[in-house]
This record gives structure tokens, C-alpha cells and sequence, in this order.
């Protein structure tokens, strides 16, 4: 196998949450508002609804073709050629989330505090480092996390209760009644495919030391995750109302910028650009490190090293050239990828593998057993 | 070798990276602007002035020196928008503008009455500018508020925010102005500037002490969207600061009941506003409830306001004050501007969000029509450190 690292329950948990939280929690307010106006956090709690459904259908899977990832077990069930085809949909498919995501982490660097150093520079610093940590594999890039995760929840709930000042909480108001349920699920669409992504489970799964434990983890990484989507949301929207939030491009940044208590208490968004570089590095890693390992099975190789460059190389020449703008990477994030993660690769596919896994019976031989073997 | 060559490629990178970014800016390279001003200028033209910090005036060693030259420096020009303007002004200033500690942004009065809208989205979108500056409007021009000098501060841009900062009239920070600006159902207000006298200035040389014309608060600049209609002076102010609820700090005087050509003062310490509206689907009228409470800081008289009855009788004497204040600036809202400036069409909005959707573009017309009933509670807890007022029995 091309992956040799097993991690624990709580590790993946933590993974599993870097994988959203860092960057989303920047823009999911104005993301959000400009259709849900302030009844975006019912939004978010959709969202986080889809996103457990999501995470069933993807444990229940992977229950039934133990040790196989999202880019193997499709062959078992559909067949060698198509299953190598839907592989090959989601090698592709992680690519551009990867990419994306870098494109992402740049833009916000450039647009908020560097304007005259080119994108380039901060892609390639992130890629170097990324291609670093995959190299040395999962366990590594996971340990990474157990130290970055912490701090920034912890500055995250720091940085909310400095806000509070300037928190009006009736800017929430009126509930639901003004703009009905449409904008509501609109709204849950942009958040349910980033939380969404939770599908990557079906790749973390055989590199658990307690299989069996995959749904719980699914379930505890989206709640922790969509708690403090909701908590952001709530802080942004009682700074600055649902219309001006939804004018910002990073809303939360803004919301970080209000802060000045006593008159040295201010200026604390280095906080914010700390949060994004470390979290972004974590959520680099685990998208590059699927992609480079998905590739390597789907390419039936031992070991997966080989590509880490080759692979970086692809992501970084795409995050640059996918896009011309910070306008056009947002317009194509909040349209054509919402509906494309949502629907294809998030629900469409596992729904249909699951749905052929059952209907030719494939129950699967049980991980208990093969943790029993294991230890025998 | 590898290695030695690794190494190598390391030392180039390192060469990239140490030198900085591309976007440093040291401090010997900048020109801090302290404050802003935008006018209007002819062809709809918008004239920027900027007061600058003089580098080396705000180090410790600067104050003791020479005392005669001020730390800082205005210039201004015109352009088509904030930004052209600002590039026509690096032509002449040697440093880098740089708006991150900039403390207030003016409006001349004749660019806030054809609508500040046309030059907000500069400050908005800019990276370096901060939503916590505070914005107020001039009385006259910009440019002439940000060429006054402090007696007590360095610069006058930094005198101005701390009057802002205190919060003795309403202050409005950009995120508030912006908000206000961008809600249907509030209409901006920003602090009011004007030259005054300040004081006097006193030296060892003077013959005759001169007097210190600065820039000073002065009241309240009312918009109707993002239009300037009119002023609320100092004492109507006080009265939008009570139905807005905000910053219910002050002081509340009143005649004596027993002797009324003497006053007594009560400092307030804190207080409540609730606004409640009220909708039958024909008019709508709204419960203001305002708690205060506060110290009676001074007595003219000599009541003993140890009796709770002449304390009782008091409290009600500064309720209907305070209700007096707070009708001023109402009247004045509802009858001269006819612009809901107090967020009752938020606290609206709130209650009724489906009415809201029928009212919501005549607002302004159905807020000047709408009654307004005050519920006013004042409560005296101390009287400083004295119980009673000792005086000469005449």
C-alpha cells in the first residue's frame, strides 16, 4: 500500500475539521448573507444536515470494502474500467479542490495584506512546504495538526469574546419571517459543499486504527466544524448587518479589524493571516496528500512519493492559470463548483456506488474481522 | 554533493526570502495621515486633504525642542476620485501614504449634502484604511478643520478623535457610518465639526494672551440616505443620544423645586433605552422607555434630599428634563428633516418584519407621522460625599 500510516480517532477528528474550518470561516459570512441575509446560520445548519448525510452514505461504504479508499472499492463494485473511470473522476475532481484552495490561500494573502508581491510567491512558499509534509505522510502532516488545530480554535474563540464590543445581536433580526425558506436554502448550498468535503473520509478510513469508528468521526469533526461556522456568522452579521457583510469578500477579517479595547487591544489581524497560514498549510496538505495518493492507487503503484512533485507542480500551474481575478475565483467558487461538489462528487456518486453495492449485495467481510485477523 | 548543492539552493532562496516582501514599508518611509478631508470641488471633482504626520515630531524628544513648529504637515489636492487624488498628492509628498492610523475622515459640508456615497467606497475597499476611524462632517469645509493646530495634542486630527472617543456628542466610526449608510431602515448621522474658540493660550512673552481657534464637536450632522438635510445642535443632541440609547453619559440640570431660581445637577452614570414599536395596520406609534440613573454631584438649593418625597419629586423633575431633550431632537427629526435618524425603523423592522415590507419604502413619510409616547424613570442613588447640604441658616 502507498500509505503506510494508521492515525487514531481523535486525530482524524481534528483533521477532518482543518480540512473546512480555516479557510471558510474567513468568508463564510459575506459567502452566506448576500442570500440568506441574517437567517444564514439556518443555512449553515442545513448545510451541516446535507453534510452528516453525506458522511452516512460515505461510512456506510467504506464499512463494506474494508481497507480500500474512494479510489479503489469503485472498480469492486462497478467493474474494473468503469470503476477505474469514477476513480479517475475524483483524482480529477481533487485536483481542482487542491488548486482551488491554493488559489484561495494566495488571493487573500495578496488582496488583504501583500497587493505588490505576485500570487506566485505565496503558492509557491505553501507548495514547497505542502509537498514537504505529504512526502513524509500522513502521520506526519496529522501530528502537524494536533500542535496548529488548537491554537487557532483557541484565538478563534479569543478574537469572538474581544469582538463582543461591538456585537449588536438584534442586527439578527427578524427571524426567518422576512425572507422565507428559498434564500434560507440557497444560502446552505455554498456551506454544504465546503462541509461537504467530508467525503474525504472515504480515503481516511483505512488509515484509522478504529475503522469502525469512521461514522462518529465524520459526525463530531461536521459538528465541530459547523459550530463555529455558525458562531462566526453570528459575531459578523451582529458587527455589520447583513448588508454590509455580504459586501466583503473576507467578512470575518473585517470583523477582526473592529476589535480596539482600551485603546491597545486593536489591529489584531496578523491573528487572522496566522490562522489562515497554518490552517491553510493543514488543508493544503490533506487535499495534495488525497490527490498524490489517489493517483499512486489508481495507478496501482507501491509507494506514492514519485508524484508528490509531479502532482505539485500540476496544482500550482492550474491554481494560476484557472483564474484571472479574485472576481472570477469567487464567481466560479460560489457557482459552477458549488453545484459540481454538491452534486456530483459529494452526493451523486457515493449515492449511486452505494446504491449498486447493495443491489449486487456487497456487504462486505467486516472490518471486525479484519482488525481480529490483524491482531492474530 | 547533493547535499552541498541543496545547500546551495537553499542559500539563493534564502537571499529571496529574507530581503522582505514586496509590500514592506519601513517606518522612515512613510507619511502616516492622522486625518482626511474630502470636499467637493468644482465638476464634481473631489478635493482630498490630508493631514500628515511629520516624521521624528512624535518620538519622545520631539515635544521639548522647539515647540514653535507644529509635528504636522497638510496638503490637498483635486482628482476625479479619492485615489486620483491621492496619486496627484505622491507627486509631492517624498514618502509613501499610509492611511492604517488614520484617526478621522471629514466631509466638507457641501460634499455631504450632494451625498457622500461618491467617495465612501475608497475607504471601504482599501486594505490600509481602517473601519474604526471616525467620520464627521465640517461645518464649512474640510480642509480648514484639518488645518487647525492642538494646544493639546500634536495634531489636530488626534485632538478630534479623542473628543470623539470620549463620546461627548454622538460619534459614528466608519463600520457604524457604513451600516447606517447601507440600512433601509436608519439614516446616517455623523458628529458635526467647527472651528471655535478653544481657549487661550498663555506664554512668558505674550503681551496680551491670544485666543486658540480649533476644531471642535459641535453637534450632529443629519442625512437623509446618504445626502446631508441639517444639523442637531449640542442640546438636541444630548436628546438623540437618549433615543438612540447609546452612550447615556452627561449631565441633567434642573430647577429646584422649593427655591427655582436655583439648579441642581445630577451626573448620570447609566442608563436604558427601549424602544418598542406599536402597528394596528393603519398608524404606527412607538413606546420609548428611557431608565437613568445617576449622582446628584450639586445642589444650589437646600432641600433635604434625604426625604424621599423631595427626592421622588426631584427624579421626576430630571424624567421630565430629560423627556424635554429628547422631544427637541424628535420634533426636529419628524417636522424640519422628516428623517428617522433614532433606528425605529430597524426596531421596526424587527417587530413587523412583513409590515415592514409594505412601510419600508415611505418609511421616512410614516416616521414623520408616528406618535411617540415616553415612559421616563430617573433614579438618584448618591449624592457624592454628602448627605445634606450644609449651609447658613439665613
Amino acid at each position: 500500500m502507498p500509505e503506510g500510516g494508521k492515525i487514531d480517532s481523535k486525530q482524524a477528528i481534528f483533521l477532518m475539521v482543518s480540512m473546512v474550518l480555516p479557510t471558510t470561516f474567513l468568508f463564510v459570512t459575506s459567502a452566506i448573507a448576500h442570500l440568506a441575509r441574517q437567517d444564514g446560520w439556518i443555512s449553515i445548519l442545513l448545510a451541516t444536515l446535507t453534510a452528516l448525510l453525506i458522511a452516512w452514505l460515505v461510512a456506510n461504504l467504506s464499512r463494506r470494502f474494508p481497507g480500500k479508499t474512494l479510489f479503489q472499492f469503485p472498480e469492486v463494485i462497478l467493474g474494473r474500467w468503469p470503476g477505474k473511470v469514477v476513480a479517475l473522476l475524483y483524482i480529477w475532481w481533487y485536483i481542482q479542490v487542491s488548486s482551488e484552495v491554493l488559489r484561495e490561500f494566495g488571493s487573500f494573502m495578496v488582496s488583504a495584506f501583500m497587493p505588490d508581491t505576485p500570487l506566485i510567491v505565496f503558492e509557491l512558499l505553501i507548495m514547497a512546504i505542502a509537498a514537504y509534509t505529504v512526502r513524509n505522510g500522513l502521520e506526519v502532516f496529522t501530528r502537524i495538526n494536533q500542535i496548529v488545530l488548537p491554537l487557532i480554535l483557541g484565538s478563534f474563540v479569543i478574537l469572538i469574546f474581544l469582538a463582543t464590543p461591538e456585537m449588536n445581536l438584534k442586527r439578527l433580526l427578524p427571524v426567518f419571517i422576512e425572507n422565507g425558506a428559498a434564500p434560507v436554502i440557497k444560502g446552505a448550498v455554498m456551506p454544504a459543499a465546503w462541509i461537504g468535503n467530508i467525503v474525504t473520509m472515504a480515503v481516511l478510513i483505512p488509515y484509522l486504527n478504529k475503522a469502525k469508528e469512521a461514522y462518529k468521526i465524520a459526525v463530531s469533526a461536521t459538528l465541530i466544524t459547523s459550530s463555529f461556522l455558525i458562531s462566526t456568522f453570528i459575531a459578523d452579521i451582529s458587527i455589520f448587518g447583513p448588508e454590509v457583510s455580504a459586501g466583503w469578500f473576507f467578512s470575518a477579517l473585517n470583523g477582526i479589524r473592529m476589535i480596539h479595547l482600551a485603546n491597545f487591544l486593536e489591529r489584531m489581524e496578523p491573528i487572522a493571516m496566522t490562522i489562515w497560514i497554518a490552517g491553510g498549510l493543514v488543508k493544503i496538505s490533506v487535499f495534495y496528500w488525497v490527490t498524490v495518493l489517489g493517483s499512486a492507487q489508481w495507478l496501482e503503484l507501491k509507494d506514492y512519493k514519485p508524484l508528490v512533485l509531479p502532482v505539485g507542480v500540476i496544482l500550482l500551474a492550474l491554481s494560476i492559470m484557472a483564474h484571472d481575478s479574485i472576481m472570477d475565483l469567487l464567481t466560479f467558487l460560489g457557482t459552477i463548483v458549488i453545484f459540481q461538489d454538491l452534486i456530483i462528487f459529494q452526493v451523486g456518486i457515493p449515492l449511486l456506488l452505494l446504491v449498486v453495492a447493495i443491489i449486487r449485495g456487497q456487504v462486505g467481510t467486516g472490518i471486525e474481522e479484519k482488525e481480529g485477523g490483524k491482531q492474530g | 554533493m547533493k547535499k552541498l548543492l541543496a545547500c546551495l539552493f537553499l542559500l539563493v532562496i534564502m537571499t529571496v526570502v529574507i530581503s522582505g516582501c514586496w509590500s514592506r514599508k519601513e517606518m522612515s518611509e512613510l507619511a502616516i495621515v492622522l486625518g482626511a478631508g474630502v470636499d467637493r470641488a468644482p465638476d464634481d471633482q473631489v478635493r482630498l486633504t490630508l493631514q500628515l504626520a511629520k516624521p521624528g515630531a512624535f518620538t519622545a524628544g520631539g515635544e521639548g525642542g522647539g515647540g514653535k513648529e507644529t509635528p504636522t504637515w497638510v496638503v490637498s489636492e483635486t482628482g476625479k476620485t479619492v485615489l486620483d487624488a491621492q496619486r496627484k498628492l505622491a507627486g509631492r509628498i517624498s514618502r509613501h501614504i499610509y492611511w492604517a492610523h488614520d484617526v478621522i475622515l471629514v466631509f466638507g459640508e457641501e460634499a455631504a449634502r450632494h451625498g457622500v456615497l461618491r467617495y465612501t467606497n475608497y475607504f471601504y475597499r482599501t486594505p490600509q484604511s481602517r473601519e474604526t476611524m471616525w467620520i464627521m462632517v465640517a461645518k464649512g469645509e474640510a480642509k480648514d478643520i484639518l488645518e487647525t493646530h492642538s494646544q493639546l495634542e500634536k495634531s489636530s486630527a488626534q485632538d478630534i478623535g479623542y473628543l470623539a472617543r470620549a463620546k461627548t456628542g454622538y460619534s459614528v466610526n466608519f463600520k457604524n457610518f457604513i451600516v447606517m449608510l447601507s440600512t433601509r431602515g436608519a439614516n446616517p448621522i455623523a458628529s458635526r465639526v467647527d472651528i471655535v474658540e478653544r481657549g487661550i493660550t498663555q506664554g512668558p512673552e505674550q503681551e496680551k494672551p491670544t485666543i486658540h481657534k480649533g476644531a471642535a464637536l459641535t453637534g450632529t450632522a443629519v442625512f437623509r440616505k446618504d445626502k446631508l438635510v441639517g444639523w442637531l445642535d449640542e442640546s438636541e443632541t444630548r436628546g438623540l443620544l437618549w433615543l438612540r440609547g447609546e452612550v447615556l453619559k452627561g449631565v441633567i440640570t434642573t430647577p429646584s423645586l422649593a427655591e427655582p431660581d436655583k439648579e441642581i445637577s445630577m451626573d448620570v452614570i447609566r442608563g436604558s433605552t427601549e424602544v418598542q414599536p406599536q402597528y394596528d395596520g393603519e398608524s404606527v406609534w412607538f413606546n420609548v422607555k428611557i431608565v437613568v440613573e445617576g449622582d446628584l454631584l450639586e445642589q444650589q438649593s437646600g432641600e433635604e434630599i434625604l426625604d424621599r418625597e423631595v427626592r421622588e419629586a426631584l427624579e421626576k423633575e430630571i424624567a421630565r428634563e430629560i423627556e424635554e431633550k429628547t422631544r427637541l431632537a424628535l420634533e426636529k427629526a419628524q417636522r424640519e428633516y422628516g428623517v428617522d435618524i433614532f433606528d425605529f425603523g430597524e426596531a421596526f423592522h424587527r417587530k413587523y418584519p412583513k409590515d415592514w415590507l409594505e412601510l419600508k419604502d415611505r418609511w421616512d413619510e410614516v416616521f414623520a407621522g408616528a406618535g411617540v409616547d415616553f415612559t421616563v424613570e430617573a433614579h438618584i442613588r448618591y449624592s457624592g460625599l454628602q448627605s445634606r447640604r450644609t449651609a447658613l441658616e439665613e
